[in-house]
């Protein structure tokens, strides 16, 4: 089995969005396809299954054991879904059937895609379920699921007739190291026994962990190709090279030193919260200095938002308290989210919303152009909707909005962990850079252990909630040693 | 009628097809339910016992009833009666129903549930059944009939907006505004209201054309407003004994009926998005 791409472009009308490019997947072989967020990645994978949205046309030949794809009619195409083509949803949650149980969501497949019979697609599933370790939960509801064991769920529903061709679109968006390892383990899964997985992702980790083959895409056009282990250890593209260190695992270390800490802005005395059930930390102490950039690092569910946002007062702790530093506009503590397009009203344009906040506030309207051009934002993104702009320059527009309000704690909760590399090599330092200099103490949450080593003074760690059991504590450690 | 009295030239064209029909529609028999009566005089209730059941003519463009009465006079009044009770109608349930759907969904706990109590005995009252109830206290009364309309509405409006409300109020965007500092006025007009707008005017105008329909059926059963009264359910009853002498006078109150729901029908439509 075989699937050869020749000159394969996406088109929408006469504007060439992914430019025409060729590639060669044979059974047991993996592709990884690498580019920053809008490179056309996912319109690749989607002219190969057939799904591109009205409006857009594949040009070019995507021969799948000699079969021109792009020849036959839609139902013709529809039929190899599931049995050849197989597209891993990029969030099961959304894929799933809310309302039923987990093993029935996979023996139907086997059951009417597949073709068995009611027994022997029972007993398949059995096996499936098991093989990935799901053997407990065919019983279970998805929201009963965890992330993980859905994410599984939704890829043994999707590989259960049997489809050879497995396309994965951004699989690991917005998943923690661990999930990551997993969803690649999963991956590798689909490889075995002469399968083919073309993965698309603008993370390097996964590519580097998935092996096999590497493109690299910008604007629609291939820049180059070659295995795993030799190209991303030396890229030879200048665009390859600069994806590969913006990978945090990579930054440089910090120059500047940290700043010598004033009076705290904020000290929490024993925090404890429990949330559902579960305990999330206990006698947890902690102050934050101007200019100070502590990192919050943790598992995912180990309460590192609903540590922020206690310390910003939108929560209330079961015990212990929160003390802000007298003579503070409560306007000046302010937070960034981890989904920008999330935190603004979607229905009017950035310059109005920005027009309240000065109107609000009575701010002096001078101070928004220099942040503008500090923030390498352009002026016209003002007539625009927040859905109207990329990720990173909205969050960037977060930035300007909360640096207007001279803020003195700012809570920045994953802020880029939903932008690509790239957007975030460059959007971070600039904003450790700008509370610095602005004397605002930033609690910067983070999966990404490497990444909180390069861009914060000192680490705070949060453990694995339990359910019950000894009181979890907080390990806090300096980042830099000259910093002591 | 809401969506109707706050559309804008410039927002016309942005409209979908059916949209943009239905309003036409209403317009057109607004106009001439309002504007006729000024240009001629127009008496719903002047007899004319000499001249019963006429055809359509040039003095009586839509003939007359069976007691000499000019139609084209009636029609106007019976759409002005049924328009105006039923924008009061929806303008009355809207408000309550929206503003406790906002207050139940922003406050949440006791305040919440209090309301939603309130709204599930509403709702467990056949709606036809509290209409006719209010009817039979006080017959033939205006108040009774809009108020019973207007009690069975509002549960609607309340539903929706609590169930939009909720899931905003813990949403980021709210958060993020509350922590820049702005108020309640401020998160009500740039975060719930955009988001609420179009199920409430698309409810407004299903509301409408359910009361143009609630207040004809009563009139129909003799139950609402009395004669001599132009309405259009009664005016079906008064002349269905002539449906036979003159056909095209009892067709007349049941097009315009047709006409107004399906006006209000095609102006909620949304196409899918």
């Amino acid at each position: 089995m075989t699937l050869h791409a020749i000159d394969l472009g996406v088109w929408a009308g006469d504007d060439c969005l992914v430019a025409p490019c060729s590639f060669r997947l044979s059974a047991g072989e993996n592709l990884t396809l690498l580019g920053e967020t809008g490179a056309g990645k996912s319109l690749l994978a989607q002219a190969i299954m057939g799904t591109l949205p009205a409006g857009l046309e594949a040009r070019g030949e995507v021969r799948l054991d000699g079969r021109q794809l792009l020849d036959l009619r839609r139902g013709e195409r529809r039929r190899l879904w599931g049995r050849e083509l197989v597209l891993l949803p990029q969030e099961p949650w959304h894929a799933l059937d809310p309302l039923m149980r987990a093993g029935e969501q996979v023996r139907e497949t086997y059951r009417f895609v597949a073709g068995d019979d009611a027994g022997r697609a029972r007993e398949r599933t059995r096996r499936a379920l098991a093989r990935l370790g799901l053997g407990q939960a065919a019983r279970r509801l998805p929201s009963e699921l965890s992330g993980g064991m859905a994410q599984r769920l939704a890829f043994a529903a999707a590989t259960a007739a049997g489809g050879r061709l497995v396309i994965a679109d951004e699989p690991t968006k917005g998943l923690d190291s661990d999930r990551r390892d997993e969803v690649v383990a999963l991956l590798q899964e689909a490889q075995r026994d002469g399968g083919m997985l073309l993965t698309i992702t603008h993370d390097i980790q996964v590519a580097r962990r998935l092996g096999g083959r590497v493109m690299i895409l910008r604007d629609g056009r291939c820049l180059e190709e070659g295995e795993a282990a030799e190209l991303l250890r030396r890229p030879r593209s200048d665009f390859g090279r600069r994806l590969l260190a913006a990978d945090p695992a990579e930054w440089t270390a910090r120059a500047t030193p940290p700043r010598a800490a004033g009076e705290p802005v904020l000290r929490a005395h024993g925090l404890g919260k429990t949330l559902g059930g579960r305990r999330l930390f206990e006698a947890l102490s902690l102050s934050l200095s101007p200019g100070e950039v502590v990192g919050l690092a943790g598992p995912s569910g180990c309460g590192k938002s609903t540590l922020g946002n206690l310390l910003l007062g939108l929560g209330t702790p079961d015990r212990g308290r929160v003390e802000r530093a007298t003579g503070l506009a409560p306007h000046r503590f302010q937070k960034l989210y981890q989904d920008p397009p999330a935190a603004f009203a979607p229905h009017w344009t950035l310059g109005t919303l920005l027009d309240d906040l000065l109107r609000r506030h009575r701010l002096d309207r001078d101070r928004v152009p220099p942040l503008l051009e500090r923030l390498r934002l352009s002026s016209a993104l003002l007539a625009r909707r927040p859905g109207e702009v990329s990720g990173g320059e909205l969050q960037r527009f977060s930035l300007l909005r909360v640096l207007l309000l001279d803020p003195v704690l700012l809570f920045a909760d994953e802020p880029t962990s939903r932008l690509d590399p790239l957007t975030q090599r460059e959007i971070l330092p600039l904003m450790t850079e700008l509370a610095r200099e602005r004397g605002c103490a930033l609690l910067l949450v983070s999966h990404d252990r490497d990444l909180v080593r390069h861009s914060c003074d000192r680490t705070l760690e949060l453990g694995t909630p339990l359910n019950q059991g000894s009181a979890l504590t907080a390990r806090e450690e300096r980042a830099m040693p000259e910093s002591g | 009628m809401i969506a109707t009295l706050s559309l804008l030239p410039s927002r016309w064209l942005s409209l979908p097809r059916a949209r943009r029909w239905g309003a036409g529609l209403l317009l057109a028999l607004l106009a001439v339910a309002w504007l006729l009566p000024l240009v001629t005089a127009l008496d719903p209730a002047r007899q004319d016992l000499m001249n019963t059941l006429a055809a359509p003519s040039l003095a009586e463009p839509l003939g007359t009833d069976h007691l000499g009465r000019s139609q084209l006079a009636r029609m106007a009044a019976a759409i002005r009666l049924s328009t105006g009770m039923a924008l009061v109608s929806v303008l009355s349930a809207a408000l309550p129903g929206v503003l406790l759907g906002v207050l139940a969904g922003w406050r949440g706990g006791w305040t919440d549930r209090a309301l939603g109590l309130v709204a599930d005995c509403v709702l467990a009252l056949p709606g036809l059944l509290l209409v006719l109830l209010l009817a039979a206290i006080a017959p033939g009364q205006f108040w009774a009939l809009y108020l019973g309309i207007a009690l069975v509405l509002w549960v609607e409006y309340f539903r929706v907006v609590r169930a939009t409300t909720r899931s905003l109020a813990a949403s980021p965007q709210l958060q993020a505004s509350r922590l820049l500092g702005f108020g309640p006025g401020y998160l009500l007009r740039r975060h719930l209201w955009p988001a609420l707008a179009p199920a409430i005017s698309t409810l407004a105008a299903f509301g409408a054309a359910n009361a143009i329909l609630a207040i004809a059926a009563l009139g129909f059963v003799s139950i609402g407003l009395k004669p001599p009264t132009a309405e259009l359910g009664l005016m079906m009853t008064d002349l269905l004994p002539y449906y036979r002498e003159a056909p095209w006078i009892i067709l007349q109150p049941i097009a315009v009926l047709f006409l107004l729901v399906l006006g209000c029908q095609l102006l909620a439509g949304r196409e899918p998005q």
